[in-house]
């Protein structure tokens, strides 16, 4: 059966035959680097798509039904229209931030894709902080939002720069809290130790309450965090035009709105990980039959489709509930789930000392 | 010359460069982006050293947490995109002056320095190390300085709480309720 | 107290947000609630609501005849002009001079639909049609002659 990890090792092993050491490792950074822009441009197409299709049916319409077959071909030329489309720089703007920031967000996007395990025995870099890097490198994003609001020389585009601004900095917060939980349960940082440790069940059933709450405050504030409705007010149409990207067109609009998209693949994924098992199979403490049943579906299936589970839950509370006011999103944050995630923390550090778990 | 020198040379270069024009740009927000860059490149060392749990803290504290605040106080305080006034050239003088004398200063201490060879095995850094070396009570712990530190921010917050909470004096008496709901 | 009420405001808020969550899985899983209406395609099996008010007509029976008696209370009723009678007088069977509607002229283009004329109406004389493909290059064409050439009032209509 074929899986992820046996074609990199044929290609790491057909590349070690042909070439040396250096030359190996420039061509699979290559190999890795083209695949991660073919994984951008692939979810780009099929998140906005799935989006729009989500949305339309929780909005009792169609949906795009004219490009091919029930319209699946729709965002591929919404790409091509952007692609044609020409960028333009605004006179006043600071024309360096200006043209730097998308591509910023981008290079984010990018790098937060190197610990995330796709299937068993695939990841680009599995390096011993992998959720600190993630929760660090995450950090970076609001920065490319802060330049492009200010770049732009735009009033809509500074304000929609700033709310969102203290809205990651605030929700970063409780995304962490609720992190820890299960950093604290499996007692790392590293993502395959986190999945191993999830081989007798998902962290979701092992930890059960306490778990179960970490696992909502982490949806809402990673909701929060990638700047998506309920909680998009860096973008509030009906009151900042488009917020931080007012002023972009063409291309380097795209990218921002393909790092929307990437991020909140990669904020599903990093929860797929940490409760529901990443590419971990469905095991039920020591089912043997049941277990190895499981096992034949493969790896990679398990998990896209626990992290395409989580994102149609996060555009699920996007075609649902209306926007939120700055001071009633930092309540939330500030009065429920900090503190809420705080005390569950110390639930869950009880609960790791006293084994009161599965 | 192999990749790995290479790697670090374009990290430095990136590092100095990006400092050198946070000092010398005109534009404040500008400052505060190159600024951004150097410490990333600070950070981009410490991954290359393969010290990755100080280079993630770099990037959430100085880039995540301190860039950003700078940015937002700018945001709230500096006219957008105006120029800042051109500096005397005394001031440039004795500023170069001083950033000269603290090079001087470092450079003596650096080489001064003698380094011992250890024969004690090395320790990995990992996050598991890293965490019980800062809380162990023994004489190769860190407990009393993080402590130290933990007051130190908890000092810090004391004084932000007392900051917002400064009433106006005849608002004391007007909304007397406000800290109950 | 504190404690109590804080939990009782969360349970709240989580219950009402998964009621919220629960319709629009409903409709997600739900397609035949679709309401979207594929129109130029489905032209021929289009259905409009009772209630679609297109434009104003004055229906006329197998002879030619209409209701209409010309007594102006449409035109009085339209709150932008949108309705002109124009009379002539007729000869009834006896000789006498009887005044009649010559031209009942409708301005499509600046009716709203606002259903006043009809309810003004005594004899229903008019009535809203449910055509809705209005579009003209010209916009004379806008301008309506709702009385056919040659029709009479009908039998009876006072």
């Amino acid at each position: 059966m074929w899986s992820f990890s046996g074609i990199a090792n044929n290609i790491h092993t057909w590349l070690g035959e042909h070439f040396n050491a250096t030359w190996t490792m420039i061509i699979e950074m290559v190999i890795a680097g083209v695949a991660v822009i073919g994984l951008f441009a692939l979810l780009g197409l099929v998140l906005v798509i799935m989006e729009r299709k989500v949305s339309a049916w929780m909005q009792i319409r169609l949906g795009p039904n004219r490009v091919g077959p029930k319209g699946i071909f729709q965002s591929l030329a919404d790409t091509l229209k952007l692609l044609v489309k020409e960028g333009m720089t605004p006179d006043g703007a600071d024309k360096l931030l200006f043209n730097v920031a998308p591509f910023i967000a981008m290079i984010v996007a990018m790098l937060l894709l190197a610990p995330i395990a796709f299937a068993s025995n695939f990841q680009l870099w599995d390096l011993n902080i992998g959720v600190l890097y993630v929760s660090a490198v995450s950090s970076i994003m609001v920065i490319s939002i802060l330049m492009a609001g200010w770049a732009s020389n735009n009033k809509y585009s500074l304000m929609g720069a700033m709310r969102s601004g203290a809205q990651i900095v605030s929700y970063e917060l409780s995304a962490g809290l609720s992190v820890l939980a299960v950093v604290v349960m499996c007692g790392s940082l590293q993502m395959s130790e986190i999945i191993e440790s999830q081989r007798n069940g998902w962290w979701i059933f092992k930890g059960h309450i306490p778990m179960l709450i970490a696992f909502i405050t982490f949806i809402i504030a990673v909701t929060a965090e990638t700047n998506r409705a309920p909680f998009d007010l860096a973008e509030a149409e009906s009151e900042l035009t488009a917020g931080f990207h007012t002023e972009y067109s063409g291309m380097k609009f795209a990218l921002f709105f393909l790092a929307e998209y990437v991020n909140v693949f990669i904020v599903c994924a990093i929860g797929a990980t940490l409760f529901l098992g990443g590419w971990m199979p469905l095991h039920i403490g020591n089912w043997e039959g049941f277990n190895h049943a499981m096992d034949y579906i493969p790896s990679s299936l398990w998990f896209f489709g626990k992290t395409f589970f989580l994102i149609f839950v996060i555009m699920w509370f996007r075609w649902t509930f209306p926007r939120l006011r700055i001071d009633q999103l930092l309540n939330l944050e500030w009065k429920y789930l900090l503190p809420i995630s705080m005390i569950n923390l110390l639930v869950v550090t009880a609960m790791a000392i006293l084994g009161w778990h599965f | 010359m192999n990749g790995s020198d290479i790697i670090f040379y374009l990290l430095a270069a990136m590092t100095l460069v990006c400092g050198l024009l946070s000092v010398t740009t005109r534009q404040i927000f500008r400052a505060a982006i190159y600024l951004l860059f150097a410490l990333i490149g600070v950070a981009g060392i410490y991954f290359w050293m393969e010290y990755e749990f100080i280079a993630a803290v770099q990037i959430v504290v100085y880039v995540g947490g301190i860039v950003v605040l700078i940015i937002f106080s700018i945001f709230l305080t500096q006219q957008a995109g105006e120029k800042m006034p051109r500096q005397r050239l005394d001031r440039k003088i004795f500023a170069a002056l001083a950033v000269f004398c603290g090079f001087a200063l470092t450079m003596v201490q650096v080489y001064k320095q003698v380094y011992y060879t250890s024969d004690a095995p090395a320790q990995t850094a990992t996050v598991a190390n890293i965490g019980k070396k800062m809380l162990n009570v023994n004489e190769e712990g860190y407990a009393l300085p993080f402590e130290v530190i933990s007051m130190l921010l908890l000092a810090a917050m004391v004084g932000c709480i007392v900051i917002a909470m400064r009433q106006k004096p005849d608002e004391q008496t007007a909304q007397p309720t406000e800290k109950t709901n | 107290m504190f404690v109590i009420k804080y939990i009782k405001e969360v349970w709240t808020a989580v219950r009402s947000l998964l009621k919220g969550m629960k319709r629009t899985l409903y409709y997600f899983t739900h397609h035949k609630e679709i309401i979207t209406q594929q129109y130029p395609d489905n032209r021929d099996t289009l259905v409009l609501p009772e209630r679609f008010k297109g434009e104003v007509v004055m229906p006329h029976d197998e002879n030619n005849e209409h209701r209409c008696t010309g007594c102006q209370a449409c035109e009085l009723a339209c709150p932008n002009g949108t309705i002109k009678v124009i009379f002539k007088n007729d000869l009834t069977p006896e000789g006498k001079k009887k005044k009649a509607i010559d031209k009942l002229v409708y301005h499509l283009e600046l009716c709203t639909m606002c259903n006043l004329c009809i309810e003004a109406c005594p004899s229903d004389a008019i009535k809203m049609a449910q055509t809705f493909e209005h579009s003209v290059f010209d916009r004379n064409q806008l301008t309506k002659i709702l009385n056919k050439p040659g029709s009479k009032i009908m039998e009876g209509v006072e």
